[in-house]
């Protein structure tokens, strides 16, 4: 009797531990964009290098525009303060930069694209509720999320070099292991992924924006292109008309 | 109570009201996917006999704590938009009629929490699971102790913080055993319910 009752709760316990540490499991699948060969460290002058404005940072998720938040500003110029390139980072109308000051004006566009698969979270919900939560440490749900990073990179002189990369993973967890920390890290990896391989993009072009590259434009005048925003396409905008038939 | 007591009770209701629809679009969007709800509802049930064989008026007072997981984020747009919440939670009653008797269960839940206007997001949801109930062998439409229960129904969250929501609602319950034993007519009853939940 009591060595049924030891075998039971020893059996109990296996149990218990088995589904609390394989219910809880989560790991990220990244599908990392074709690597560049990374450029060779290049000693630049300092004299060369000439400050970066990040002018217009551009989000939009699933197709629909996002509001830029501070954090997505901050990792932007982190990531390209890492590589050294640039004397220093501003937003647009710093003090700090006189009016005829070699500068690079760079232009950032990320196109996010979520699923967190609702479809089959819900059907494997129901399918992990009815067998009383036995089946959580089995199944495992799915969360994608893919970004498509463009840096437009605007010289003085006004030569624009364009780099894109883009990257994409899977967020893989069980039913207890759903945090709204698995989808940052996931966002994290694949945001990390994109910006180091267009900052190798970047350093492979250093000869392009040393300060030496080319001269500053006469003109004091620079021309600005003012235009209104672009329509959501997607979006069907019925306008009233109102009709009246001639007789 | 008197009337002017109710009226001051109406009054703090309407300005918590109009104070969360105030900052509603904030605190609406607010339940990223892996969030965590606990929650505890409390509703009295109220019977149904569908048919003639059913003669058991049973009735009592019901609590349900319950715990939730946020699998999706907002999907949808327009007004099916909203999210996925996958949970469980513990029925007790106490059958008061027709006789002082009690029932335990535990019921995974399945929860789809529409976005909703303002702070006020519907939500409809399912549940089922086993239960136990010492009513059974008392009254004529159910033998066995182990029984299943059955939910489905719908309510309203009124957000009063981001984290923070009252709940009020409507439950379908039937409880049978599933033809485990006979006689095995089942016991329905609807159970409207108020309760909380909290979002972290």
């Amino acid at each position: 009797m009591v060595n049924d009752f030891s075998r039971a709760s020893v059996m109990a316990a296996c149990g218990l531990v088995l589904a609390a540490t394989t219910g809880c499991s989560r790991w990220i699948e990244l599908m990392t964009p074709a690597s560049t060969p990374g450029a060779p460290v290049q000693l630049i002058a300092q004299q060369e290098q000439v400050p970066l404005i990040l002018d217009r940072i551009t989000v939009t998720r699933n197709g629909a525009n996002q509001p830029v938040s501070l954090d997505t500003e901050r990792g932007v110029l982190a990531s390209i303060r890492d590589i050294g390139l640039f004397a220093r980072l501003g937003a647009p109308g710093s003090a700090d930069l006189s009016a005829n000051e070699k500068v690079i004006r760079a232009h950032v566009f990320v196109d996010e694209a979520l699923d967190p698969h609702p479809g089959a979270a819900a059907l494997k919900g129901f399918a992990i509720g009815a067998s009383m939560f036995l089946l959580a440490p089995v199944v495992s749900l799915e969360y994608d999320y893919a970004a498509h990073v463009a840096l437009e990179l605007v010289r003085w002189d006004g030569q624009v070099k364009r780099y894109e990369s883009q990257s994409a993973g899977t967020a893989r967890y069980h039913l207890f292991g759903a945090t709204p920390v698995l989808i940052d890290e996931l966002k994290g990896h694949v945001t990390d992924a994109c910006w180091t391989a267009l900052m190798r993009q970047v350093v492979q072009d250093t000869p392009f924006y040393l300060a030496s590259s080319a001269p500053l434009s006469d003109s004091p005048i620079r021309s600005v292109s003012v235009k209104g925003r672009r329509p959501d396409v997607s979006v069907t905008s019925i306008v009233p008309i109102s009709a009246t038939a001639n007789k | 109570m008197t009337e002017q007591r109710r009226v001051l009770i109406l009054l703090v209701l309407l300005s918590c009201l109009m104070r969360s629809i105030g900052h509603a679009e904030e605190s609406r969007p607010s339940l990223p996917f892996g969030t965590q709800e606990i929650g505890l509802t409390a509703g009295y049930l109220l019977p149904h006999r569908l048919t003639t064989h059913h003669t058991t008026k049973q009735s009592g007072p019901a609590i349900m704590p319950s715990w939730g997981m946020v699998l999706t984020d907002p999907v949808g747009t327009g007004w099916y938009a909203g999210q996925v919440i996958l949970g469980a939670e513990i029925v007790y009653i106490e059958f008061e009629r027709p006789v002082l008797t009690h029932g335990v269960g535990f019921t995974p839940k399945i929860k789809y929490l529409f976005q909703g206007a303002y702070s006020i997001r519907p939500y409809v949801e399912f549940a089922g699971g086993p239960f136990y109930t010492d009513l059974a062998g008392r009254i004529p439409e159910e033998s066995a102790r182990f029984n299943f229960v059955l939910t489905a129904g719908g309510g309203l969250s009124w957000f009063i913080t981001p984290r923070f929501a009252l709940n009020a609602g409507y439950r379908f319950h039937h409880i049978s055993n599933a033809g485990t034993r006979f006689p095995n007519l089942g016991l329905n009853s609807s159970l409207p319910f108020g309760g909380f939940s909290f979002f972290f």
